[in-house]
Protein backbone atom coordinates (compact mmCIF):
# COMPACT_ATOMS: atom_id res chain seq x y z
CA UNK A 1 0.00 0.00 0.00
CA UNK A 2 1.46 3.36 -1.12
CA UNK A 3 0.97 5.25 1.84
CA UNK A 4 1.75 8.96 -0.21
CA UNK A 5 -0.54 12.00 0.57
CA UNK A 6 -0.37 14.61 -2.15
CA UNK A 7 1.90 17.51 -1.08
CA UNK A 8 -0.56 20.09 -0.44
CA UNK A 9 -1.00 18.04 2.89
CA UNK A 10 2.43 19.17 4.13
CA UNK A 11 2.03 22.64 3.00
CA UNK A 12 -1.70 23.45 4.66
CA UNK A 13 0.00 23.33 8.09
CA UNK A 14 2.34 25.70 7.38
CA UNK A 15 0.23 28.01 5.27
CA UNK A 16 -2.35 28.23 8.03
CA UNK A 17 1.12 29.27 10.48
CA UNK A 18 1.89 31.64 7.81
CA UNK A 19 -1.49 32.96 8.08
CA UNK A 20 -1.53 33.43 11.94
CA UNK A 21 1.74 35.58 11.74
CA UNK A 22 0.14 37.99 8.85
CA UNK A 23 -3.17 37.90 11.04
CA UNK A 24 -0.77 39.00 14.00
CA UNK A 25 1.18 41.43 12.08
CA UNK A 26 -1.95 43.54 10.87
CA UNK A 27 -3.53 43.59 14.57
CA UNK A 28 0.01 44.84 15.96
CA UNK A 29 -0.39 47.30 13.31
CA UNK A 30 -3.60 48.22 13.70
CA UNK A 31 -3.91 48.41 17.47
CA UNK A 32 -0.05 48.54 18.65
CA UNK A 33 -1.07 49.42 22.53
CA UNK A 34 -3.39 45.94 23.38
CA UNK A 35 -1.23 44.42 20.49
CA UNK A 36 1.95 43.43 20.74
CA UNK A 37 4.19 43.03 17.65
CA UNK A 38 6.21 39.37 17.20
CA UNK A 39 8.99 41.65 17.65
CA UNK A 40 8.38 43.23 20.75
CA UNK A 41 7.10 40.01 22.30
CA UNK A 42 10.67 38.56 21.36
CA UNK A 43 12.23 41.31 22.55
CA UNK A 44 10.58 40.99 25.82
CA UNK A 45 11.21 37.84 26.13
CA UNK A 46 14.96 38.15 25.55
CA UNK A 47 14.92 41.13 28.35
CA UNK A 48 12.97 38.83 30.86
CA UNK A 49 15.97 36.19 30.25
CA UNK A 50 18.15 38.51 30.90
CA UNK A 51 16.61 40.71 33.72
CA UNK A 52 14.93 38.99 36.49
CA UNK A 53 11.41 40.10 37.65
CA UNK A 54 10.74 40.25 41.29
CA UNK A 55 14.55 39.63 41.79
CA UNK A 56 13.62 35.82 40.16
CA UNK A 57 15.04 34.53 37.03
CA UNK A 58 12.82 32.95 34.22
CA UNK A 59 13.76 29.58 34.73
CA UNK A 60 13.01 30.00 38.10
CA UNK A 61 9.65 31.24 37.62
CA UNK A 62 9.46 27.83 35.77
CA UNK A 63 10.69 25.73 37.77
CA UNK A 64 9.14 27.14 41.35
CA UNK A 65 5.78 26.40 39.09
CA UNK A 66 6.62 22.85 37.67
CA UNK A 67 7.40 21.74 41.01
CA UNK A 68 4.25 23.03 42.24
CA UNK A 69 2.30 20.80 39.92
CA UNK A 70 4.64 17.79 39.69
CA UNK A 71 4.81 17.75 43.67
CA UNK A 72 0.72 18.15 43.45
CA UNK A 73 -0.05 16.01 41.31
CA UNK A 74 2.34 13.39 41.90
CA UNK A 75 0.82 12.99 45.15
CA UNK A 76 -2.88 12.95 43.80
CA UNK A 77 -2.10 10.02 40.87
CA UNK A 78 -0.52 8.01 43.91
CA UNK A 79 -3.36 8.55 46.24
CA UNK A 80 -6.01 9.07 43.68
CA UNK A 81 -4.98 5.58 42.34
CA UNK A 82 -4.80 3.78 45.54
CA UNK A 83 -8.20 5.63 46.40
CA UNK A 84 -9.93 4.67 43.01
CA UNK A 85 -9.02 0.91 43.16
CA UNK A 86 -9.96 0.57 46.70
CA UNK A 87 -13.76 2.47 45.80
CA UNK A 88 -14.06 0.55 42.52
CA UNK A 89 -13.14 -2.91 44.12
CA UNK A 90 -14.81 -2.92 48.17
CA UNK A 91 -17.99 -2.24 48.14
CA UNK A 92 -17.71 -1.10 52.03
CA UNK A 93 -15.22 1.68 50.28
CA UNK A 94 -17.92 2.66 48.26
CA UNK A 95 -20.40 3.20 50.27
CA UNK A 96 -18.07 5.00 53.16
CA UNK A 97 -15.26 7.09 51.56
CA UNK A 98 -16.77 6.84 48.14
CA UNK A 99 -20.06 8.73 48.87
CA UNK A 100 -17.76 11.59 50.92
CA UNK A 101 -15.75 12.02 47.47
CA UNK A 102 -19.02 12.07 45.63
CA UNK A 103 -20.52 14.95 47.65
CA UNK A 104 -16.95 16.54 47.55
CA UNK A 105 -15.72 16.18 44.15
CA UNK A 106 -18.20 18.70 42.08
CA UNK A 107 -16.59 21.77 44.02
CA UNK A 108 -14.37 22.97 41.63
CA UNK A 109 -10.52 23.38 42.89
CA UNK A 110 -10.60 27.35 42.41
CA UNK A 111 -13.28 27.48 45.08
CA UNK A 112 -11.33 26.07 47.88
CA UNK A 113 -8.64 29.23 47.24
CA UNK A 114 -10.35 31.22 49.96
CA UNK A 115 -10.95 28.59 52.60
CA UNK A 116 -7.17 26.98 52.21
CA UNK A 117 -5.69 30.81 52.01
CA UNK A 118 -7.53 31.62 55.39
CA UNK A 119 -6.67 28.49 56.97
CA UNK A 120 -3.16 27.63 55.55
CA UNK A 121 -1.70 30.37 54.63
CA UNK A 122 -0.01 31.49 51.21
CA UNK A 123 3.07 29.20 51.09
CA UNK A 124 3.84 26.63 49.15
CA UNK A 125 1.61 23.49 50.78
CA UNK A 126 -1.65 25.44 50.18
CA UNK A 127 -0.80 26.04 46.59
CA UNK A 128 0.07 22.61 46.32
CA UNK A 129 -2.88 21.49 47.79
CA UNK A 130 -5.19 23.21 45.61
CA UNK A 131 -3.32 21.61 42.74
CA UNK A 132 -4.07 18.43 44.72
CA UNK A 133 -7.68 18.77 44.75
CA UNK A 134 -8.36 19.69 41.32
CA UNK A 135 -6.11 16.68 40.50
CA UNK A 136 -7.24 13.91 42.72
CA UNK A 137 -11.03 13.82 41.80
CA UNK A 138 -10.09 13.21 38.08
CA UNK A 139 -7.34 10.42 38.64
CA UNK A 140 -10.24 8.67 41.21
CA UNK A 141 -12.61 9.06 38.68
CA UNK A 142 -10.99 7.49 35.91
CA UNK A 143 -9.72 4.89 37.68
CA UNK A 144 -12.34 4.02 39.91
CA UNK A 145 -14.73 3.60 36.17
CA UNK A 146 -11.44 2.05 34.75
CA UNK A 147 -12.17 -0.66 37.10
CA UNK A 148 -16.21 -0.86 36.94
CA UNK A 149 -15.27 -1.07 33.55
CA UNK A 150 -13.08 -4.62 33.71
CA UNK A 151 -14.62 -7.59 31.86
CA UNK A 152 -15.99 -9.72 34.17
CA UNK A 153 -14.88 -12.87 31.97
CA UNK A 154 -10.94 -11.30 33.21
CA UNK A 155 -11.97 -12.03 36.42
CA UNK A 156 -14.18 -15.43 35.67
CA UNK A 157 -10.40 -16.22 34.26
CA UNK A 158 -8.86 -15.28 36.99
CA UNK A 159 -11.15 -17.29 39.32
CA UNK A 160 -10.90 -20.36 37.45
CA UNK A 161 -6.99 -20.27 37.89
CA UNK A 162 -7.90 -19.98 41.96
CA UNK A 163 -6.60 -16.36 41.92
CA UNK A 164 -6.98 -15.03 45.88
CA UNK A 165 -8.76 -11.40 46.04
CA UNK A 166 -5.39 -9.53 46.28
CA UNK A 167 -4.28 -11.58 43.17
CA UNK A 168 -7.39 -10.66 41.42
CA UNK A 169 -7.08 -7.04 42.29
CA UNK A 170 -3.17 -6.75 41.52
CA UNK A 171 -3.01 -8.90 38.55
CA UNK A 172 -5.85 -8.92 36.75
CA UNK A 173 -7.90 -5.27 37.59
CA UNK A 174 -5.15 -2.71 37.82
CA UNK A 175 -3.49 -3.96 34.56
CA UNK A 176 -7.28 -3.68 32.78
CA UNK A 177 -7.78 -0.22 34.49
CA UNK A 178 -4.45 0.98 33.52
CA UNK A 179 -5.42 2.62 30.05
CA UNK A 180 -8.54 3.97 31.87
CA UNK A 181 -5.48 5.07 34.76
CA UNK A 182 -3.73 6.80 32.33
CA UNK A 183 -6.46 8.50 30.24
CA UNK A 184 -6.56 10.19 34.09
CA UNK A 185 -3.47 11.12 35.14
CA UNK A 186 -2.73 12.65 31.17
CA UNK A 187 -6.02 14.35 31.99
CA UNK A 188 -5.00 15.81 35.64
CA UNK A 189 -0.89 16.67 34.50
CA UNK A 190 -3.15 19.41 32.18
CA UNK A 191 -5.56 20.23 34.74
CA UNK A 192 -2.73 20.68 37.26
CA UNK A 193 -0.80 22.89 34.75
CA UNK A 194 -4.15 25.50 34.69
CA UNK A 195 -4.74 25.27 38.14
CA UNK A 196 -1.23 26.48 39.24
CA UNK A 197 -1.89 29.56 37.27
CA UNK A 198 -5.02 30.65 39.49
CA UNK A 199 -2.62 29.13 42.02
CA UNK A 200 -0.53 31.76 41.65
CA UNK A 201 -2.18 34.91 41.11
CA UNK A 202 -3.31 35.01 44.77
CA UNK A 203 -0.74 35.54 46.59
CA UNK A 204 2.76 34.05 44.89
CA UNK A 205 5.88 36.05 44.75
CA UNK A 206 7.72 33.75 42.22
CA UNK A 207 5.65 31.16 39.30
CA UNK A 208 4.72 31.80 35.98
CA UNK A 209 1.14 32.14 36.94
CA UNK A 210 2.75 35.12 39.16
CA UNK A 211 4.44 36.63 36.17
CA UNK A 212 1.49 36.90 34.01
CA UNK A 213 -0.61 38.26 36.74
CA UNK A 214 2.19 40.68 36.93
CA UNK A 215 2.01 41.64 33.78
CA UNK A 216 -1.60 42.46 34.04
CA UNK A 217 -0.94 44.80 36.74
CA UNK A 218 1.92 46.34 35.01
CA UNK A 219 -0.42 46.30 31.53
CA UNK A 220 2.72 44.98 29.97
CA UNK A 221 1.23 43.51 27.35
CA UNK A 222 4.34 41.82 25.75
CA UNK A 223 4.73 40.60 29.28
CA UNK A 224 1.53 38.80 28.81
CA UNK A 225 2.12 37.22 25.50
CA UNK A 226 5.71 36.28 26.74
CA UNK A 227 3.93 34.37 29.65
CA UNK A 228 1.25 32.84 27.63
CA UNK A 229 3.75 31.43 24.98
CA UNK A 230 5.70 29.93 28.01
CA UNK A 231 2.38 28.45 29.42
CA UNK A 232 1.63 26.92 26.16
CA UNK A 233 4.65 25.12 25.77
CA UNK A 234 5.19 23.93 28.86
CA UNK A 235 1.72 22.41 28.59
CA UNK A 236 2.49 20.81 25.67
CA UNK A 237 6.07 19.61 26.81
CA UNK A 238 3.75 18.20 30.04
CA UNK A 239 1.72 16.07 27.69
CA UNK A 240 4.15 14.81 25.32
CA UNK A 241 5.76 13.29 28.48
CA UNK A 242 2.71 12.46 29.73
CA UNK A 243 2.00 10.26 26.16
CA UNK A 244 5.87 8.67 26.83
CA UNK A 245 5.13 7.43 29.74
CA UNK A 246 2.23 5.87 29.30
CA UNK A 247 3.68 4.05 26.00
CA UNK A 248 6.38 2.79 28.88
CA UNK A 249 4.01 1.62 31.08
CA UNK A 250 1.43 -0.01 28.61
CA UNK A 251 3.28 -1.14 26.19
CA UNK A 252 0.34 -3.46 24.66
CA UNK A 253 -1.35 -0.56 23.68
CA UNK A 254 -1.05 0.32 19.58
CA UNK B 1 -4.55 -44.73 24.85
CA UNK B 2 -5.47 -47.25 26.99
CA UNK B 3 -9.57 -48.19 27.00
CA UNK B 4 -11.66 -45.75 28.59
CA UNK B 5 -12.85 -47.88 31.27
CA UNK B 6 -9.67 -49.71 32.58
CA UNK B 7 -8.64 -45.97 33.35
CA UNK B 8 -9.10 -44.49 37.07
CA UNK B 9 -11.88 -41.85 37.43
CA UNK B 10 -10.71 -38.27 37.61
CA UNK B 11 -14.06 -36.45 38.12
CA UNK B 12 -17.22 -37.74 39.96
CA UNK B 13 -20.29 -35.35 39.41
CA UNK B 14 -22.48 -36.38 41.63
CA UNK B 15 -26.67 -35.66 41.71
CA UNK B 16 -25.49 -32.01 40.82
CA UNK B 17 -28.64 -29.62 40.94
CA UNK B 18 -28.88 -25.63 40.23
CA UNK B 19 -31.48 -23.41 41.39
CA UNK B 20 -31.93 -19.74 40.72
CA UNK B 21 -34.85 -19.18 42.97
CA UNK B 22 -38.05 -21.46 41.46
CA UNK B 23 -35.86 -21.93 37.94
CA UNK B 24 -34.39 -25.49 38.07
CA UNK B 25 -31.45 -25.41 35.48
CA UNK B 26 -29.49 -28.67 36.34
CA UNK B 27 -31.54 -31.29 37.26
CA UNK B 28 -29.85 -33.84 39.42
CA UNK B 29 -26.59 -34.71 37.07
CA UNK B 30 -24.65 -37.82 38.07
CA UNK B 31 -21.31 -39.15 36.04
CA UNK B 32 -17.98 -40.00 35.75
CA UNK B 33 -15.25 -38.73 34.26
CA UNK B 34 -12.00 -40.46 33.33
CA UNK B 35 -8.58 -39.59 33.95
CA UNK B 36 -7.44 -38.40 30.64
CA UNK B 37 -10.57 -38.91 28.81
CA UNK B 38 -12.18 -36.50 26.07
CA UNK B 39 -15.27 -36.14 27.03
CA UNK B 40 -17.39 -33.57 24.76
CA UNK B 41 -20.74 -32.58 26.09
CA UNK B 42 -23.62 -31.51 23.32
CA UNK B 43 -26.80 -29.94 24.31
CA UNK B 44 -29.49 -27.19 22.71
CA UNK B 45 -28.86 -23.30 23.43
CA UNK B 46 -30.01 -22.01 26.75
CA UNK B 47 -29.84 -25.79 28.43
CA UNK B 48 -27.79 -24.67 30.91
CA UNK B 49 -24.74 -25.41 29.79
CA UNK B 50 -22.92 -22.52 30.82
CA UNK B 51 -24.67 -23.33 34.03
CA UNK B 52 -23.13 -26.80 34.19
CA UNK B 53 -20.17 -25.41 33.52
CA UNK B 54 -19.84 -22.64 35.82
CA UNK B 55 -20.57 -25.04 38.33
CA UNK B 56 -17.32 -27.22 36.98
CA UNK B 57 -15.60 -24.61 37.33
CA UNK B 58 -16.79 -23.81 40.74
CA UNK B 59 -17.61 -20.04 39.38
CA UNK B 60 -20.76 -20.70 41.62
CA UNK B 61 -22.08 -23.10 44.02
CA UNK B 62 -24.16 -26.03 43.16
CA UNK B 63 -28.02 -25.93 45.43
CA UNK B 64 -27.40 -29.54 45.99
CA UNK B 65 -24.70 -32.51 45.11
CA UNK B 66 -21.02 -32.91 44.79
CA UNK B 67 -18.36 -32.38 42.41
CA UNK B 68 -15.41 -34.18 43.24
CA UNK B 69 -11.65 -34.61 42.13
CA UNK B 70 -9.64 -37.31 42.84
CA UNK B 71 -12.21 -38.04 45.76
CA UNK B 72 -12.06 -34.50 47.29
CA UNK B 73 -14.59 -31.55 46.83
CA UNK B 74 -13.51 -29.93 43.69
CA UNK B 75 -11.51 -26.13 44.60
CA UNK B 76 -9.77 -23.81 42.58
CA UNK B 77 -7.56 -22.68 45.11
CA UNK B 78 -6.08 -26.71 45.55
CA UNK B 79 -6.81 -28.35 42.14
CA UNK B 80 -5.31 -27.00 38.70
CA UNK B 81 -8.85 -26.33 36.93
CA UNK B 82 -8.61 -23.96 33.06
CA UNK B 83 -11.50 -22.73 31.24
CA UNK B 84 -11.56 -21.96 27.87
CA UNK B 85 -14.32 -19.31 26.98
CA UNK B 86 -16.07 -18.61 24.23
CA UNK B 87 -14.95 -15.26 23.72
CA UNK B 88 -11.61 -14.40 24.21
CA UNK B 89 -10.09 -14.11 27.12
CA UNK B 90 -6.43 -13.08 26.76
CA UNK B 91 -4.90 -10.85 28.81
CA UNK B 92 -3.74 -7.77 26.19
CA UNK B 93 -1.49 -6.65 28.43
CA UNK B 94 0.78 -9.23 28.76
CA UNK B 95 2.60 -10.78 25.94
CA UNK B 96 2.05 -14.14 24.08
CA UNK B 97 5.05 -15.79 26.64
CA UNK B 98 3.35 -14.31 29.99
CA UNK B 99 -0.26 -15.19 28.73
CA UNK B 100 0.58 -18.51 28.55
CA UNK B 101 2.75 -19.25 31.53
CA UNK B 102 0.06 -17.01 33.88
CA UNK B 103 -1.82 -19.51 35.64
CA UNK B 104 1.95 -20.88 36.13
CA UNK B 105 2.51 -17.77 38.48
CA UNK B 106 -0.59 -17.74 40.03
CA UNK B 107 -0.20 -21.60 41.32
CA UNK B 108 3.49 -20.67 41.78
CA UNK B 109 5.15 -23.25 39.70
CA UNK B 110 9.11 -23.05 40.19
CA UNK B 111 10.48 -20.81 37.32
CA UNK B 112 12.18 -23.19 36.06
CA UNK B 113 9.61 -25.87 35.40
CA UNK B 114 7.08 -22.78 34.24
CA UNK B 115 9.80 -22.18 31.52
CA UNK B 116 9.60 -25.45 30.25
CA UNK B 117 5.94 -25.99 30.07
CA UNK B 118 5.41 -22.21 28.29
CA UNK B 119 8.34 -23.26 25.89
CA UNK B 120 6.51 -26.53 24.81
CA UNK B 121 3.41 -25.26 24.54
CA UNK B 122 4.93 -22.48 22.45
CA UNK B 123 6.40 -24.90 20.28
CA UNK B 124 3.66 -27.33 19.90
CA UNK B 125 1.17 -24.22 19.22
CA UNK B 126 3.96 -23.13 16.57
CA UNK B 127 3.88 -20.00 18.60
CA UNK B 128 7.80 -19.30 19.14
CA UNK B 129 8.05 -16.55 16.71
CA UNK B 130 4.94 -14.68 18.84
CA UNK B 131 6.78 -15.17 21.77
CA UNK B 132 7.12 -11.59 23.08
CA UNK B 133 4.04 -9.87 20.77
CA UNK B 134 1.13 -9.05 22.37
CA UNK B 135 -2.47 -10.62 21.92
CA UNK B 136 -3.41 -7.32 20.32
CA UNK B 137 -0.93 -8.29 17.36
CA UNK B 138 -2.57 -11.47 16.33
CA UNK B 139 -4.93 -12.82 14.80
CA UNK B 140 -8.35 -13.58 16.23
CA UNK B 141 -7.75 -17.71 15.62
CA UNK B 142 -3.72 -17.38 16.84
CA UNK B 143 -5.02 -15.34 19.65
CA UNK B 144 -7.77 -18.36 21.06
CA UNK B 145 -4.94 -20.33 20.08
CA UNK B 146 -2.65 -18.87 22.39
CA UNK B 147 -5.51 -18.75 25.59
CA UNK B 148 -6.16 -22.78 24.75
CA UNK B 149 -2.03 -23.33 25.25
CA UNK B 150 -2.01 -20.99 28.22
CA UNK B 151 -4.99 -23.79 29.55
CA UNK B 152 -3.26 -26.95 28.51
CA UNK B 153 0.47 -25.12 29.93
CA UNK B 154 -1.30 -25.42 33.80
CA UNK B 155 -1.72 -29.55 32.99
CA UNK B 156 -5.27 -29.03 34.58
CA UNK B 157 -6.86 -31.57 36.73
CA UNK B 158 -9.53 -30.91 34.61
CA UNK B 159 -10.26 -28.41 31.23
CA UNK B 160 -13.26 -26.97 30.12
CA UNK B 161 -13.86 -26.14 26.86
CA UNK B 162 -17.13 -23.93 25.97
CA UNK B 163 -17.91 -23.90 22.73
CA UNK B 164 -14.36 -22.17 21.97
CA UNK B 165 -14.78 -22.50 18.60
CA UNK B 166 -18.09 -21.01 18.56
CA UNK B 167 -16.62 -17.84 16.92
CA UNK B 168 -14.47 -19.74 14.21
CA UNK B 169 -15.35 -20.53 10.33
CA UNK B 170 -15.54 -23.90 8.92
CA UNK B 171 -11.52 -23.94 7.94
CA UNK B 172 -10.20 -22.49 11.19
CA UNK B 173 -12.36 -24.73 13.07
CA UNK B 174 -11.18 -28.06 11.68
CA UNK B 175 -7.40 -26.65 11.85
CA UNK B 176 -8.01 -26.15 15.82
CA UNK B 177 -9.68 -29.66 16.45
CA UNK B 178 -6.88 -31.25 15.40
CA UNK B 179 -4.69 -29.08 17.21
CA UNK B 180 -6.86 -29.47 20.56
CA UNK B 181 -6.67 -33.55 20.05
CA UNK B 182 -2.65 -33.18 19.37
CA UNK B 183 -2.52 -31.15 22.73
CA UNK B 184 -4.30 -33.88 24.14
CA UNK B 185 -2.28 -36.56 22.88
CA UNK B 186 0.67 -34.95 24.04
CA UNK B 187 -0.49 -34.02 27.46
CA UNK B 188 -3.11 -36.80 28.54
CA UNK B 189 -5.10 -33.44 30.00
CA UNK B 190 -8.70 -34.72 30.77
CA UNK B 191 -10.91 -32.47 29.22
CA UNK B 192 -14.71 -31.06 29.26
CA UNK B 193 -15.70 -29.68 25.43
CA UNK B 194 -19.32 -28.66 25.24
CA UNK B 195 -20.32 -27.96 22.01
CA UNK B 196 -23.52 -27.75 19.68
CA UNK B 197 -22.13 -28.89 16.72
CA UNK B 198 -22.51 -32.38 16.72
CA UNK B 199 -19.80 -33.27 13.96
CA UNK B 200 -17.34 -31.42 16.41
CA UNK B 201 -18.20 -33.43 19.02
CA UNK B 202 -18.15 -37.22 17.48
CA UNK B 203 -14.86 -36.02 15.69
CA UNK B 204 -13.33 -34.66 19.21
CA UNK B 205 -14.67 -37.17 21.60
CA UNK B 206 -14.17 -40.19 23.23
CA UNK B 207 -17.65 -40.33 24.56
CA UNK B 208 -20.21 -37.76 24.29
CA UNK B 209 -23.13 -36.93 26.65
CA UNK B 210 -26.14 -35.45 25.48
CA UNK B 211 -28.07 -33.23 28.04
CA UNK B 212 -31.99 -32.83 27.89
CA UNK B 213 -33.71 -29.41 27.31
CA UNK B 214 -33.92 -26.88 30.28
CA UNK B 215 -34.11 -28.57 33.23
CA UNK B 216 -30.65 -29.97 31.24
CA UNK B 217 -30.17 -33.72 32.87
CA UNK B 218 -28.46 -36.32 31.24
CA UNK B 219 -30.29 -38.15 28.05
CA UNK B 220 -27.66 -40.06 27.17
CA UNK B 221 -23.94 -41.28 26.75
CA UNK B 222 -22.20 -42.32 23.62
CA UNK B 223 -18.87 -43.59 23.55
CA UNK B 224 -16.89 -42.94 20.36
CA UNK B 225 -14.48 -45.66 19.60
CA UNK B 226 -13.80 -44.75 16.15
CA UNK B 227 -9.84 -44.92 15.30
CA UNK B 228 -7.76 -41.40 14.81
CA UNK B 229 -7.37 -39.39 12.47
CA UNK B 230 -11.14 -40.05 12.34
CA UNK B 231 -12.67 -39.16 8.83
CA UNK B 232 -16.50 -37.29 8.74
CA UNK B 233 -17.03 -39.51 5.38
CA UNK B 234 -16.33 -42.92 7.29
CA UNK B 235 -19.99 -44.90 7.61
CA UNK B 236 -19.27 -45.65 11.10
CA UNK B 237 -18.80 -41.97 11.82
CA UNK B 238 -22.00 -40.58 9.81
CA UNK B 239 -23.71 -43.59 12.35
CA UNK B 240 -22.79 -41.93 15.55
CA UNK B 241 -23.74 -38.41 14.30
CA UNK B 242 -26.95 -39.85 12.78
CA UNK B 243 -27.69 -41.48 16.10
CA UNK B 244 -27.06 -38.43 18.26
CA UNK B 245 -28.59 -36.32 16.00
CA UNK B 246 -32.50 -38.78 16.82
CA UNK B 247 -31.50 -38.38 20.51
CA UNK B 248 -31.48 -34.74 19.96
CA UNK B 249 -34.39 -34.56 17.69
CA UNK B 250 -36.29 -34.82 20.77
CA UNK B 251 -35.30 -32.09 22.47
Amino acid sequence: MKNKRPLWYYLLPLVSLVLVLVGWLYMAAAKPLLFPSPAETWQRLIKLIEVPLARVPLYQHILISLRRVLGAVTAACVLGVIFGLLVGWSRTFRATLGSIFEILRPIPPIAWIPLITVWLGIGELPKMLIIFIGTFTIVVTNTYTGVAMVDPLTLSVGRVFGASRRQLLMEFVLPAALPAIFAGIRMAIGVGWAIVLAAEMVGASAGVGFLIFRGNELRDMPLIFVCMFIIGSIGALLSAGASWLERRLCPWRP
Amino acid sequence: MSELNERPVKVQVRQLTKKFGDLLVLDNVSFDIRKGEFLCVVGPTGCGKTTFLNLLTRLIEPTSGQLLIDGEPADARRHDLAFVFQESSAFPWLTVEQNIGFGLGIKHVPAAEAKKRVDRILELMGLEAYRKAYPGQLSVSSEQRMVIGRAFAMEPDLLLMDEPYGQMDIKMRFYLEDEVIRLWQQLGTTVVFITHNIEEAVYLAERVLILTNKPASIKEEVAIDLPRPRQVSDPRFIELRRHITEQIKWW
